[in-house]
């Protein structure tokens, strides 16, 4: 049985990934090479999920170096690392999923300069054990990806009135005149900021009523 | 042995050895996939301008018996595009077109027919612009106004026009809102059709 | 093409770099430092001016590797890593030479460079560089209108900010929130230049 102490210690990680230092809107970290993706709610469930698996891998990989990895190369043995994983990414979507990976274009491998994932890395992976790592970085880039799957469905079901390719009631018929500009730029950066202002509020909020 | 001074130099070239290795194995073994996949979407859309085969609709082992059978690779005479045959006669041409999109490269085809004149569609087989916008151009909205399209002998073979404005023989409507990528696609076909009709000429006798 | 035709071609996607593919407000990258940065005109223009440089350098520098070391070993998937490797020798060198030869130019510039490293922007236009298959005149084009665009953004985006700074503000909209809504609507504007290249 795990003495408590583990056991909550995970449940802090949990968390923090999720809500308390959410990567979007208390941090505002590494948005800028998944926001063009948000336009769909497919593209974005395949670009979060890339961004999962990078993160929690290299986060765990730099922790399991962690003891063995010079300090002053530091931080080009995680970039190197961090880009391994990505490019295996890049090459299965190729390979398996060409038409996803033409949608992705250069954004997959973005995800190299995400300040998420290096961020990950730096604070947690060179200082903690590779699963409570791996966990971190997992429960990090989950909370980013749950803002991210946010703002596609709304971009995509008002701007296309479909949600993952399939048409929404309402939204996909006539009486719905489609909001262009949540499929262009612009449409990106309003989402995302009412999605940032809805979410700190809260946060506000709840740190009033605890204080 | 860490604090040895050519100790990170080491085990960076280690490091680095290790990982590569691993993305070079990975990329030979995927690298056929990947060429496949390419071949496919192009035979595809080939085949998707050629009239009474429809294109879209044959299953991925289909696509390259049918493609074998009835198209030919490109000839001097027939200035760069695929020839299209059914029982020896040229039944249409298939015409490449590729260059930059707004986002990214964008390749298709342009089927024609034996006359040289008559475009029987359009086919794509890459492209990446923005989805409900430019990527509307892989819709059958958009690629059915070329059916039956005749190419132009002054001035532009085939015309992009502003969606709502009157159209001819020679002109499509552009995508509303997607301005950039129908100004380029626009570009793009011209710059096929013009070159292609250089070298075949512009009204052809059946052959 | 001849030389006029690619120098033609330079100056075009230069100028469609800058306002109509801005690549902040257009293609969403640069935004982590974008948002961070833009609180006054003077520190924007500083990272501002350090972006063109380094924008216009790596591009160029990244089109050499491309195209004279991994197209020829058939190792195009390490542009990633390579290009990186480029950009941070690049901005390293940079740093060191700068401080080295001026004092005064280090104190303006100087602490923006390692900032630049991980802006997505400098790595993203190399690789949007690759996937358009520019030639070198008009990579030099590309770099210095990316750069130049990127560079027109922040400063608006500052020049906004700074007058703001006396407004109310929502609590939950304060900082990340409002530079966003500013974005957009910067976004919305740029958008409105795309009539200014016809044909293009």
């Amino acid at each position: 049985m795990t003495p408590p102490g583990t056991e909550s210690q995970t449940r802090k990680i949990i968390l923090t990934g999720l809500w308390r230092d959410n990567p979007i809107f208390k941090q505002v970290l590494g948005i800028c090479s998944t926001l063009a993706v948000t336009n769909l709610v497919l593209n974005t469930i395949v670009m979060c999920v890339a961004l999962v698996f990078t993160v929690a891998l290299s986060s765990a990989s730099v922790s399991l170096l962690r003891s063995i990895t010079p300090r002053n190369i530091r931080m080009m043995v995680e970039t190197l690392i961090i880009a391994f994983y990505v490019i295996i990414v890049d090459i299965l979507l190729k390979a398996y999923w060409p038409e996803m990976s033409a949608n992705l274009g250069p954004y997959v491998g973005l995800i190299i300069t995400n300040c998420i994932v290096m961020g990950r890395c730096e604070a947690f992976g060179n200082s903690n054990p590779p699963a409570r790592a791996f966990l971190d970085g997992a429960f990090s880039s989950l909370g980013y990806s749950f803002i991210l799957l946010i703002i596609a469905t709304f971009r995509e079901v008002l701007g296309m009135g479909t949600f993952a390719g399939l048409a929404v009631p309402f939204f996909s018929g006539p009486a719905w005149d489609k909001w262009i500009i949540m499929v262009m730029p612009p449409g990106a950066f309003f989402m995302l900021a009412i999605v940032i202002w809805v979410f700190r509020s809260i946060q506000i909020r709840l740190e009033a009523k605890t204080k | 042995m860490r604090e040895k001074r050519w100790f990170p130099i080491l085990y960076m070239f280690l490091v680095t050895a290790f990982f590569s290795s691993i993305i070079i194995g990975f990329a030979s073994v995927t690298r056929g996939r990947v060429e496949a996949n390419e071949e496919l979407a192009f035979e595809r859309a080939v085949l998707e301008v050629v009239p009474g085969v429809s294109g879209a609709n044959l299953s991925n082992a289909e696509v390259h018996p049918r493609f074998a059978e009835m198209v030919e690779e490109p000839t001097a005479s027939s200035g760069g595009a695929y020839l299209v045959k059914r029982d020896g006669h040229i039944v249409a041409y298939a015409l490449p077109f590729s260059g930059q999109g707004f986002w990214a490269p964008i390749g298709g085809i342009l089927g024609i027919e034996a006359d040289r004149k008559t475009v029987t569609g359009i086919a794509f087989y890459e492209q990446n612009e923005t989805p409900g916008l430019g990527a509307e151009i892989v819709k059958p909205p958009f690629r059915n106004q070329f059916e039956g399209k005749v190419l132009a002998t002054q001035g532009k073979p085939l015309g992009m026009k502003r969606p709502g404005a009157e159209l001819d023989d020679s002109t499509v409507h552009a995508i509303t809102g997607a301005t950039q990528t129908s100004t380029r696609l626009d570009g793009i076909i011209n710059t096929a059709l013009t070159e292609w009709q250089s070298k075949v000429g512009k009204e052809g006798t059946r052959s | 093409m001849n030389l006029g035709a690619e120098i033609w071609q330079a100056v075009t996607v230069c100028v469609a770099a800058v306002f109509t593919q801005n690549i902040l407000l257009a293609y969403f990258l640069g935004l982590c430092p974008f948002i961070g940065v833009s609180r006054e005109v003077k520190t924007a223009f500083g990272l501002g001016l350090a972006v063109i440089f380094v924008m216009t350098a790596t591009t160029l520098l990244n089109w050499l590797a491309y195209r004279y070391v991994l197209q020829p070993l058939g190792l195009e998937f390490f542009r990633f890593i390579l290009f990186i490797v480029i950009i941070a020798a690049f901005v390293q060198f940079v740093e060191m030479a700068i401080e080295r030869f001026s004092p005064f130019l280090y104190q303006q510039l100087g602490v923006f460079l390692p900032l630049i490293t991980v802006n997505c922007a400098i790595l993203g236009a190399s690789l949007f560089m690759v996937i358009r298959d520019y030639s070198f005149i008009v990579t030099i084009g590309y770099g210095l209108g990316s750069g130049i665009g990127w560079f027109l953004a922040i400063m608006a985006m500052a020049g906004i900010r700074q007058r703001l700074a006396n407004e109310r503000i929502p609590a939950g909209l304060q900082g990340p929130g409002i530079t966003l809504i500013i974005a957009g609507l910067m976004a919305l504007a740029f958008i409105g230049f795309t009539g200014v290249l016809q044909g293009r």
